[in-house]
C-alpha cells in the first residue's frame, strides 16, 4: 500500500487502530488484517451497507428497551390502525373552551360549552365523520370502538358511525318519557342511562348478556362496562355486576358495599371510589391496574377507567393515572391549575381544566400502524429484528463451526478422512435445502414449545449451511499446508491440532469471515422464508418473515399497505446492507477481484 | 474416452449420494408423527379383535419385519414409482403429482430462460464496458435484485402489477372455468405465469448477471484476448467466441446450484400466487398431514439436485475440453 494514495481517512482510522505510537514518516507495516480493513473502509458501498446494518441491527437491539411489546398481546379494537399521530390532537377551537370528551378506540370526540361537536384522530369507518344533521347542540358525547352516542339539548340520544348490529335502533323507551342521564359507547353496544334509574342497551347482544338482579334496574345512579360485563352502581352506593354468571368481578372487597360513589372498568378489573375517598380495585389484576398508589388514598374525588389503566381526580384539583405504561397511559402531565373534570378510555386520557383547557397523554397514534390483532407494527418490527438477527446469527455461528472444523480437518488431513468428509459435504449440499428445512420443521416442530422451535430452526439452518464454508476452508487449508511455516511448525513438534487451529487457521481467517458474512445474509433470507411459509418461527413470536405471513391476501397488500411495506423495507434494506459488507469484504481480500 | 469413464465415475458416485439420502428419507419416513396401521384401520371394530387386526394389517403392511428389510421394500416401491397413498385425494399419489409435476416445470422453464436471455447479454455487456455508468447502474440493480427476498418481490409485484394496475391476474395456473381453444387457453396460463415467473427470475437475474460480468472480466484479460485482437479478429468474435466460451465455466457451476435452488424456492412462490405445482403440494401436504406426498415431493427435489450434479459435470465436458476430471 503506498503511502501517498492512502485517503486521509485511512490515515484516521489507522491512527486510531493503531494508536500514537506510529508517527507519519514511519512505512507502517501491516498485518494482513490490517491490510484488509484499510481497503475495506475505502470501500463506499461496503461502508454505506455497514452504516445501514449497523443502524438497523442498533435500533432493533435498543430500542425494544424503550418500546416494549408483550408478544401475547393483542387487542381487537386497535386492528389496522394505519400509521400516524395525532389520536390525542384535540382541535384548536375545543382544547381552550371544551366541555366534556370522549375517548374511542382510537379517535376522540368532545362537545364544547356551546354544545358543538367535534372529532379527530383515525377514524375506523368513513360513517363517523357524516355527522346526522338536525341533532341540535349535544350536551354529552360517548365514543365507542366504531360509533358515538351522545344527548342533545333536547333530551334526545343520538348516534352515528358504525350502524350495523342494531347500533342505530335506539329503544323506544328513550325516546318518550324517559331522560337520558348518561350514555355509554361501547363494542359494538349502546348504553343508556335514564333519570328513572333504569338502564337500556341495544346493539350487539351477543358479547355483553346483560341481566339485571332483583331490584336493580330502576335504581341504577352510575355504571360503566367493558367488553364482558356491565357493571352498575345503585342509589343504595353498592356496586352490582349486570350478570348471572360467577365472575372475579363479583368478589366486592369490605368496604364498597353501602359506600360507593363512582366506579370505573378497565378491560380485567373494576375500581370504586368510596364516600371516603379511598378507591377499591379489584379484579383480575392485569397490567398492575389493582394496584392503586397508596398516596392518592382518601383523597379521590371521580375515577376514569382505560382499557389497562386507572386515571383519578384527587380533592385538590391534580389528576394520578395508575396502569399500563406501554403507550404512557400512566405519565400524567404537569398540569399548572386545578382539573375539573377527567376522562379515560382505551388508552389515552383528557384532563380539563378550570380555563377550560384540554391536557392529554397517552397512546397518540402508531408510527407503522397496527396489523389485524392490534399489535403495533414498529414494535413487533424491532422484536422481529431482534429474532431474525439472533437467528441469522446462531445459524451462521453453527454452520461456521462445521465448515471451519470440517474443512480444516480435511484439508489438512487429506487422503481418506477427506475423501469421507468431502463426500458428507457433497451430500449435504445435495439435499434440496428450502424442502428439506421445511419438511423437518414440520416433523420435529410438531411437538415442542416456541422456543424450542426458534432454538430447531437456528439449528436446521445451520446444520443444512455448512458445505459452503467447508469447500473453502478446505482449499485455502490446503494452500496453506505447503507453506515453510507449517513444515516448520511440524520440526518443532507442533501437535496437528495446534498447526491446523493455531498455525493454519488465521491464515485462513479473512476467507471464514468473508464467508460469514454473505451466510448470515442467506440465513437471515431464509429464515424468513419458511417463517412467511409458516415452517420457522411461529406467531406470537415476532421476526420479519412471519410478519409478512399475514399479508398474504389482496386486501391487505391493497388497503393495509403498512402492514407489509414496513417489515419488507427493513428486510430488504439488512440483506442489501449485508451483501454490500460480504462483497467490500471480499474486495478488501482478494485484491485482484477489486479489478472487477 | 477420459470423459466418458469420468462420466460413469461420477454417475456411480451420484447414485451411492442417493442411496444415502434415500436413508437418510427413510428415517424422515419414519419419524412422520402417526402411525400408519392405525391410519389405515377403519370402521368400528371390536376390541376382541381390534389386536388381531392390528397384528395382521401390521403384517401385510410389513411392519413387523426388521428396519434394514422395510428399508428396501420402501425403497423398492419408491424406485417403482409407488410413492404410497395420497390421505388428502384419497388416490395414490403417483395419480395425483402429474398435473402439479407439470406446472412447476413449466414455471421454472419459463424463468430460466427469462433469466439467461436477460443475464447473459447484461452480464457480457457490462463486463465490456466495465466502469461505464451503465456497468455501475447494473451493479448496484443487481446486487439489490439478489438480496431482496422472492416473498417480498412477489408482494410488491403483487401490489404494482395487479392492484394498482390491474394487468395479471394474482393467484391460480389458470381462470375459473375458461374454455376457448388451444391458443386462448394458453394466453390464459400464460398471463397466470407472468407474475411468479417475473418475481422467481429477478434473483436469478441478480446474481447470474454478476457471475456472468465477473468471469467475462476475467476471460477478457488474458493473453489469448490480446492474441485475438491482435490477429486482427472483430471484436465480436473476441467477445463471443473466444472469451464467453471461456467464461462459462464458472457461469455453469453458479448456474446449476442456482437451478437446484430455484425448484426450491419456487415453494415460497408457488404458495403466494396459489400456484398448482409441487411446492404448493407439499405446503398443503404438509398442513393436511398427507406424508406420503410430501415424501414424494421431497424424493422429487432429491433426484432434481443429484441430476443437477450430473448436469454440471457433463457441462463441464462440453464447455471446455480441458477439464480433466480427475478425482
Amino acid at each position: 500500500m503506498k503511502k501517498n494514495k492512502k485517503s486521509t481517512m485511512a490515515k484516521a482510522t489507522q491512527r486510531m487502530l493503531v494508536g500514537g505510537m506510529m508517527s507519519e514518516e514511519q512505512e507502517a507495516v501491516l498485518t494482513p488484517i490490517q491490510m484488509v480493513f484499510f481497503s475495506f473502509i475505502k470501500d463506499k458501498i461496503a461502508m454505506v451497507g455497514v452504516f445501514c446494518f449497523l443502524f438497523i441491527f442498533a435500533c432493533c437491539m435498543i430500542l425494544p428497551i424503550f418500546y416494549p411489546i408483550d408478544v401475547y398481546y393483542q387487542d381487537v379494537t386497535q386492528s389496522n390502525v394505519s400509521p400516524g399521530f395525532g389520536m390525542l390532537k384535540v382541535p384548536k377551537a375545543l382544547s381552550s373552551d371544551a366541555g366534556q370528551l370522549s375517548l374511542g378506540s382510537t379517535f376522540s370526540v368532545g362537545i364544547d360549552n356551546e354544545g358543538h361537536v367535534y372529532e379527530w384522530g383515525n377514524f375506523p369507518t368513513d360513517k363517523l365523520k357524516k355527522l346526522p344533521k338536525d341533532m341540535g347542540k349535544l350536551t354529552q358525547v360517548s365514543a365507542g370502538l366504531d360509533h358515538i352516542l351522545a344527548i342533545n339539548e333536547n333530551d334526545e340520544v343520538v348516534t352515528w358511525g358504525n350502524d350495523r348490529m342494531g347500533l342505530e335502533a335506539i329503544p323506544v323507551e328513550l325516546r318518550m318519557g324517559e331522560k337520558p342521564v348518561k350514555v355509554y359507547a361501547g363494542y359494538q353496544m349502546s348504553l343508556a342511562l335514564t333519570d328513572k334509574g333504569r338502564l337500556y342497551s341495544w346493539g350487539n347482544s351477543y358479547i355483553v348478556d346483560i341481566r339485571f338482579p332483583d331490584g336493580v334496574q330502576g335504581h341504577i345512579t352510575s355504571f360503566d362496562a367493558n367488553n364482558d360485563i356491565v357493571i352498575a352502581l345503585t342509589d343504595s352506593k353498592e356496586v352490582v355486576p349486570l350478570t348471572k354468571k360467577a365472575t372475579s368481578y363479583a368478589k366486592i372487597p369490605d368496604g364498597v358495599a353501602g359506600h360507593a360513589v363512582d366506579m370505573a372498568m378497565s378491560d380485567e378489573s373494576v375500581a370504586a371510589v368510596t364516600e371516603d375517598g379511598r378507591v377499591y380495585a379489584w379484579g383480575n389484576n392485569i397490567k398492575k391496574t389493582c394496584d392503586v398508589p397508596e398516596e392518592i388514598q382518601g383523597h379521590v374525588k371521580a375515577i376514569e377507567g382505560g382499557r389497562y389503566h386507572y386515571t383519578v381526580l384527587l380533592d385538590d384539583g391534580s389528576v394520578v393515572s395508575w396502569g399500563d405504561s406501554t403507550f404512557g397511559q400512566d405519565q400524567v402531565p404537569s398540569i399548572q391549575e386545578p382539573v375539573k373534570k377527567i376522562s379515560a378510555g382505551y388508552y389515552g386520557n383528557y384532563a380539563i381544566g378550570e380555563s377550560n383547557t384540554v391536557y392529554s397523554w397517552g397512546l397518540d397514534g402508531y408510527v407503522m400502524g397496527t396489523d389485524d390483532l392490534g399489535r403495533d407494527v414498529f414494535r413487533r418490527l424491532l422484536k422481529g429484528g431482534r429474532m431474525t438477527m439472533t437467528v441469522g446469527a446462531i445459524a451462521v455461528i453453527i454452520s461456521t463451526i462445521i465448515g471451519v472444523v470440517v474443512g480444516g480437518v480435511s484439508g489438512y488431513k487429506g487422503g481418506k478422512v477427506d475423501n469421507i468428509m468431502m463426500r458428507l459435504t457433497e451430500i449435504v449440499s445435495s439435499l434440496p435445502f428450502l424442502p428439506f428445512a421445511i419438511i423437518l420443521s414440520a416433523i420435529i416442530g410438531n411437538s415442542i414449545t416456541e422456543t424450542q422451535r426458534i432454538i430447531m430452526i437456528m439449528v436446521i439452518l445451520g446444520f443444512l449451511s455448512w458445505p459452503g464454508i467447508a469447500r473453502l476452508v478446505r482449499g485455502s487449508v490446503l494452500a496453506e499446508r505447503e507453506q515453510e511455516f507449517v513444515t516448520a511448525a511440524k520440526a518443532l513438534g507442533v501437535k496437528e491440532w495446534g498447526i491446523i487451529f493455531r498455525h493454519i487457521l488465521p491464515n485462513v481467517i479473512t476467507v471464514i469471515i468473508v464467508n460469514a458474512t454473505l451466510d448470515f445474509a442467506t440465513c437471515m433470507l431464509t429464515e424468513s422464508s419458511l417463517s412467511f411459509i409458516g415452517f420457522g418461527v411461529t406467531e406470537p413470536n415476532a421476526t420479519w418473515g412471519n410478519m409478512l405471513n399475514s399479508a398474504r391476501n389482496a386486501t391487505v397488500i391493497e388497503k393495509y399497505w403498512w402492514r407489509w411495506v414496513f417489515p419488507s423495507i427493513v428486510l430488504a434494506i439488512s440483506t442489501i446492507s449485508i451483501n454490500c459488507i460480504g462483497d467490500g469484504l471480499r474486495d478488501a481480500v482478494d485484491p485482484k477481484s477489486k479489478e472487477r | 474416452m477420459r470423459t466418458g469413464r469420468f462420466l460413469l465415475k461420477r454417475l456411480v458416485y451420484i447414485i451411492f449420494v442417493f442411496f444415502i439420502i434415500s436413508i437418510l428419507m427413510f428415517a424422515i419416513y419414519k419419524a412422520m408423527p402417526g402411525d400408519p396401521v392405525k391410519m389405515m384401520m377403519q370402521g368400528n371394530i371390536k376390541p376382541e379383535v381390534y389386536q388381531q387386526q392390528y397384528d395382521n394389517m401390521r403384517e401385510m403392511l410389513g411392519l413387523d419385519k426388521p428396519i434394514p428389510v422395510q428399508y428396501v421394500k420402501w425403497i423398492t416401491n419408491m424406485l417403482r414409482g409407488d410413492f404410497g397413498y395420497s390421505t388428502e385425494y384419497r388416490r395414490p399419489v403417483k395419480d395425483v403429482i402429474g398435473v402439479p409435476m407439470r406446472n412447476t416445470v413449466l414455471l421454472n422453464i419459463f424463468s430460466m430462460i427469462l433469466v439467461f436471455m436477460i443475464s447473459i447479454p447484461l452480464g457480457i455487456t457490462t463486463a465490456v464496458k466495465k466502469n461505464s455508468i451503465l456497468d455501475k447502474v447494473v451493479q448496484v440493480v443487481t446486487i439489490v435484485g439478489y438480496s431482496i427476498p422472492s416473498f417480498v418481490i412477489a408482494l410488491l409485484a403483487i401490489y404494482v402489477f395487479a392492484i394498482r394496475i390491474p394487468l395479471f391476474p394474482i393467484s391460480g395456473v389458470r381462470t375459473a372455468g375458461f374454455t376457448g381453444t388451444d391458443f386462448e387457453m394458453f394466453v390464459d396460463m400464460a398471463k397466470h405465469m407472468a407474475l411468479p415467473v417475473l418475481v422467481m427470475s429477478v434473483g436469478g437475474i441478480g446474481s447470474i448477471t454478476r457471475y456472468v460480468r465477473a468471469s467475462m472480466i476475467e476471460a477478457l484479460r488474458m493473453d489469448y484476448i490480446r492474441t485475438a485482437r491482435s490477429k486482427g479478429l472483430r471484436e465480436k468474435v473476441v467477445i463471443y467466441v473466444h472469451a464467453f466460451r471461456n467464461a462459462l465455466i464458472p457461469v455453469v457451476t453458479v448456474t446449476t446450484w442456482w437451478l437446484i435452488g430455484l425448484f426450491g424456492g419456487s415453494v415460497v412462490i408457488e404458495t403466494i400466487f396459489v400456484w398448482d405445482g409441487l411446492g404448493k403440494m407439499m405446503i398443503s401436504g404438509l398442513n393436511q398431514r398427507d406424508f406420503s406426498v410430501v415424501l414424494a415431493m421431497q424424493m422429487f427435489y432429491v433426484i432434481l439436485s443429484l441430476a443437477g450434479n450430473v448436469l454440471m459435470d457433463i457441462a463441464y465436458t462440453l464447455v471446455d475440453p480441458r477439464v480433466k476430471l480427475e478425482n
